[in-house]
């Protein structure tokens, strides 16, 4: 968006535009490909025939610059969370961050002795839905999904903020 | 009726035991059939076994009932120490689970054992590295021939303050990923591998994670590694 993000007083037309900007955005959020360990299995079903994300308009998409939603799927360790971290930085905005299963979340099963995990991706990143499960099923990570779209949904970027 | 099936049973593995299958095969009842089908497999293999036993009992005498007992650990330790005197360090109990070498000797003995023919060790399926406590570290390999079908556990120990192990990265290519793998978490250093780096672990990271007196790192490039989420219990 850029130059017109956040500039506009608040009136109809502004609001009617946003709104009209929220659906184009939240109906087809393509999302990175990626996965960093058995989440990413569950992934890979959730986009696959029986599931179909592409029914509610995402696709996996190779590249950072192409991607609107990251899935952070598994086990972020130490090593991988710089590299998480330069990939969110590479995505255009606007971005949103799905932490996938309990290891992105909290560190998981690694949450106390993990010398090498991440304690959740949302030390590194923002995170905007939280996916419960280990790892979740195709229809938890559909209704995470689903929530993001909502709240994609009521995004205002063209309104300004009040400060 | 079972009496009947019994019987049956028995007259119809006789005659296949003389070789007529057509007697089994014959049967009409599936289950009677698959019964007497079960009955001559374990007719012939008790056959067999009595046959095996009696040839035992002629042929075999005292002494070669007693190398059987001797492991293949022992056997070899025996040739290593024949071969390189002193190499073997004798250990109580454990003796058949695993070979104990003096870590001096071994460049020379893990030639030995990839080179000679009674050996031919080809294939090195394992190298494990362990903290024992006691400011001691331990590497145990675990070789195989695959052609004369013998494995073997060899055992090397070296203190933790220096620890230094020949390399066999060179004498068998696989060790190349297993060493760096025992480098990444117990900082054995192997003196003569051409690429000893981290395998796992990013190159900057501090301490060997699997020593026994490891301590978690408080953080790693800014981002805190123990759990921080107090409240969320």
């Amino acid at each position: 968006m850029g130059v017109l993000e956040h500039k506009f007083q608040d009136n109809i037309v502004v609001e009617k535009l946003d709104k009209l900007l929220g659906w184009a955005r939240s109906t087809s959020p393509w999302y990175f490909q990626f996965g960093l360990a058995c989440c990413a299995i569950e992934m890979m079903a959730t986009a696959a025939s029986r599931h179909d994300l592409e029914r509610i308009g995402m696709m996996p998409r190779s590249s950072p610059r192409q991607a609107d939603i990251m899935i952070v799927a598994g086990t972020v360790t130490m090593k991988m969370a710089l590299r998480v971290k330069k990939l969110y930085e590479q995505m255009a905005e606007p971005k949103y961050v799905i932490a996938m299963g309990s290891c992105a979340t909290s560190g998981g099963p690694y949450w106390q002795h993990g010398y090498h995990v991440l304690k959740g991706v949302d030390l590194i990143v923002p995170v905007d839905v939280y996916v419960p499960g280990c790892p979740p099923r195709p229809e938890a990570l559909i209704e995470g999904l689903l929530k993001l779209q909502e709240k994609i949904q009521t995004d205002r970027p063209l309104t300004k903020i009040d400060s | 009726m079972t009496d009947d099936r019994d019987k049956l049973i028995a007259e119809a593995v006789e005659k296949a035991l003389k070789g007529d299958m057509d007697a089994i095969n014959g049967i009409e009842d599936r289950v009677t059939r698959s019964k007497a089908k079960a009955a001559l497999h374990k007719a012939k293999k008790a056959a067999k076994a009595a046959e095996l036993t009696s040839a035992d009992a002629s042929e075999s005498d005292a002494v070669e009932n007693q190398t059987e007992t001797i492991s293949t650990n022992q056997k070899i330790a025996s040739i290593i120490d024949g071969e390189f005197p002193g190499s073997v360090v004798a250990q109580e109990g454990e003796s058949e689970e695993c070979i104990y070498i003096q870590s001096k000797f071994w460049e020379k003995v893990a030639s030995f054992l990839r080179n000679n023919a009674v050996l031919d060790f080809d294939s090195l399926q394992c190298v494990t590295g362990m903290d024992m406590g006691e400011g001691i570290l331990e590497v145990r390999y675990n070789f195989h021939s695959m052609k004369l079908r013998h494995s073997i556990e060899i055992r090397i120990s070296t203190p933790i303050e220096n620890p230094h192990i020949y390399s066999i990265e060179q004498i068998w290519r696989i060790g190349d990923w297993f060493e760096r793998e025992v480098y990444d978490m117990f900082g054995i250093l192997f003196t003569g591998h051409r690429n000893l780096k981290r395998m796992l672990l990013p190159d900057d990271w501090e301490g060997f994670p699997l020593r026994k007196d490891y301590e978690t790192p408080q953080s790693y490039h800014g981002i805190a590694v123990p759990k921080v989420k107090e409240e969320w219990e």
